[in-house]
């Protein structure tokens, strides 16, 4: 009974994180067609920004409430001097952000020196129900992004800035033609997507330590969690994120580890062959 | 004007004199080096192996593929292998098979991701080369017989009868061979009828279908030749290396040649060799210098040739026209409109 409540909480905690990564993934892709090779270095940088904080010995969760707001203002430069020139041409835009990643990562690598950097959870210790032990922390990850999710949902769904953007990606000409100014839709939806990538990092700093590489093992999973949801919905990114999120940490629980990680790759990039539009196939926000 | 145009090279002159010239530059290249700096440029002659590989599905089919590296590493593997479990290092018979390997597990991927009731979309075969690339990587960190983390070492020296054949300037000559080998067949393959198809289905892949050809078999064709192409490097770059380790499958690598291959220019062929040449020998000497910075300063710099010069290196000598199947086309390319999700891009 124990194993079976620590494994479901292991394995919800591990989807929720691929929820927010996935979630600033699919909504980029969606509005832009740019699958976002730098993602997984947004999401570096968040983590690297609740670092900073950490050796100016401020507090933690200041670091967190910052890394959003820090990487989504990197995001908008980049977006006006880098991005923006690669809407028309979905596979340059894979390399470009490639390239910029690179030079992101390698700094962030030459910045901490290339080593583990632990960060402090900000809320030390655990639940104890019996024998179940629930670390505070993960359960905290769990319900921000809840949070997160519910909050970007309303954003989209309920403002005016969520209809114009849906109607930006809906239509871009029609949306231009009647005065929504898709340029800035597109760097805002940018900046928020990158902001998400931030948070993710920033809240999983605690768990898996600062290293350059943090962000890139998210990334492919991310990719396929944004095609096999459905490029260009807000329910698919959760939903594909949810599925992928869980088989990567519930299947090694049934066949041997070394399989496990192929085997979810192998089964999501089958399920994308097979409905190339997604699960969710059009019936979205 | 006072200078008359009393010789202006075409561009199909230029490129034969730069293959001229990298050519003799090659030929003569062990005379004059050391043996540290043979054995260096016989790697890069082997990752120039790679690059065309890449460019002839890119650059001239028009398919993305991020894991070339799958196949090299794949093939790396088998001959790492071979030499280790069943003590054969002829090269009659491990060049052979990492071609097989190559050819074989290209055309299973093709097979799956090209072939098929729906045509996949351009994105999709980009993610899905990168998947598989990544899968493979983690497969082979994971997997005990394979060596995990560390890779298969100390390849015993591949031999060609009672002798063998070790690193330096003999490895050096059989790895240009290869290159030179390979790289006239591709030039033969472009310039005939299926490479002037190839160029068709990169402009306009529903014209092509319309014409009847079958359009996605002849990309899983080009792909698994290339995937060919890459399994002789990685079966090349293993013994001369004497160990294979899993980056030799990953992301990293895979990545790694596509920007080489942008770099130099794609679908010139020349222009990859250019590519990782060019990257490989200012790397080598700066990543010495400056082994922190130097990684940041490779990504802005592809970062740069992306956005400027989309063409490459290549295109300082050679006008983008001379790229078969482009001809007058390159001004008029319709302009996507961002938003809309890509079906055949």
């Amino acid at each position: 009974m124990e194993a079976v409540v620590t494994a479901v909480f292991e394995v919800l905690n591990f989807g929720a994180i691929m929820v927010l990564v996935v979630l600033g993934l699919g909504v980029i892709a969606g509005m832009m067609g740019i699958f976002n090779f730098a993602h997984g270095e947004f999401v570096l940088l968040g983590a690297y920004t609740v670092y900073l904080f950490h050796t100016w010995t401020l507090p933690i969760w200041l670091g967190m409430l910052a890394a959003p707001a820090v990487v989504a203002a990197v995001a908008v430069v980049l977006e006006r001097l880098v991005i923006r020139r690669f809407y028309a041409a979905p596979v340059i835009a894979m390399l470009g952000t490639y390239a910029l990643g690179l030079a992101i990562r390698e700094s962030v690598r030459g910045l901490i020196g290339g080593l583990y950097r632990a960060v402090p959870e900000p809320l030390p210790g655990s639940f104890d129900i019996g024998a179940i032990h629930i670390a505070k922390w993960r359960l905290a990850i769990v319900v921000i992004t809840v949070l997160v999710m519910v909050g970007s949902y309303l954003l989209l769904t309920r403002t005016g800035f969520g209809l114009r953007v849906r109607a930006a990606l809906e239509n871009p000409s029609l949306a231009r033609a009647s005065g929504i100014s898709t340029n800035r839709i597109y760097a805002a939806t940018f900046a928020f997507g990158a902001a998400l990538a931030g948070l993710a990092g920033a809240l999983v700093v605690p768990v898996f330590s600062l290293s350059a590489d943090l962000g890139i093992r998210f990334l492919i999973q991310g990719f396929l969690a944004v095609m096999l949801g459905g490029v260009g919905s807000f329910e698919g990114s959760v939903i594909g994120a949810g599925v992928i999120g869980i088989m990567s940490a519930a299947l090694p629980w049934a066949v041997a580890p070394v399989l496990a990680d192929v085997l979810v790759f192998v089964i999501a990039v089958v399920l994308v062959r097979i409905w190339p539009r997604g699960l969710t196939a059009g019936r979205t926000v | 004007m006072a200078r008359a145009q009393w010789w202006r090279p075409s561009p199909g002159t230029i490129v034969a004199a730069l293959e001229v010239l990298l050519l003799s530059v090659f030929a003569l290249l062990p005379l004059a080096l050391q043996h540290f700096w043979v054995i260096f440029v016989t790697r890069v002659l082997i990752l120039a192996l790679l690059a065309l590989s890449f460019d002839l599905v890119w650059g001239f089919a028009g398919i993305m593929s991020f894991g070339q590296a799958l196949f090299f590493g794949a093939a790396g593997y088998v001959v790492a292998l071979l030499a280790r479990d069943a003590g054969v290092t002829s090269v009659f018979v491990v060049l052979p098979a990492a071609l097989a390997v190559g050819l074989a597990l290209a055309f299973l991927v093709a097979s799956f991701l090209l072939l098929g009731r729906n045509p996949p979309s351009l994105t999709f075969v980009a993610l899905g080369t990168l998947t598989g690339s990544y899968a493979g990587d983690r497969l082979a960190r994971g997997w005990y017989y394979l060596g995990g983390q560390n890779g298969i070492p100390s390849i015993p020296p591949m031999t060609a009868g009672p002798v063998q054949i070790t690193e330096g300037v003999a490895y050096y000559y059989l790895a240009l061979a290869f290159l030179i080998a390979v790289y006239a067949a591709c030039r033969f393959l472009v310039g005939s009828q299926f490479g002037l198809a190839l160029a068709g289905i990169r402009i306009n892949e529903a014209r092509m279908a319309f014409f009847g050809y079958h359009v996605q078999l002849l990309k899983a064709v080009v792909f698994s030749v290339a995937g060919a192409v890459a399994g002789i490097a990685g079966g090349l770059y293993a013994f001369h290396e004497g160990f294979v380790w899993p980056n030799m499958l990953g992301v990293i690598l895979s990545t790694q040649i596509v920007l080489y291959t942008l770099f130099g220019g794609v679908g010139t062929l020349i222009g990859a060799v250019i590519g990782v040449i060019a990257i490989e020998i200012v790397s080598f000497v700066l990543a010495d210098a400056y082994p922190t910075v130097w990684p940041v300063i490779l990504g802005v710099l592809l970062l740069v040739i992306i956005l400027f010069r989309p063409s490459g290196l290549i295109s300082l000598f050679v006008p983008r026209r001379t790229r078969v199947g482009v001809f007058g086309l390159t001004a008029r390319r319709p302009r996507r409109i961002p938003g809309e999700v890509d079906g055949a891009a």
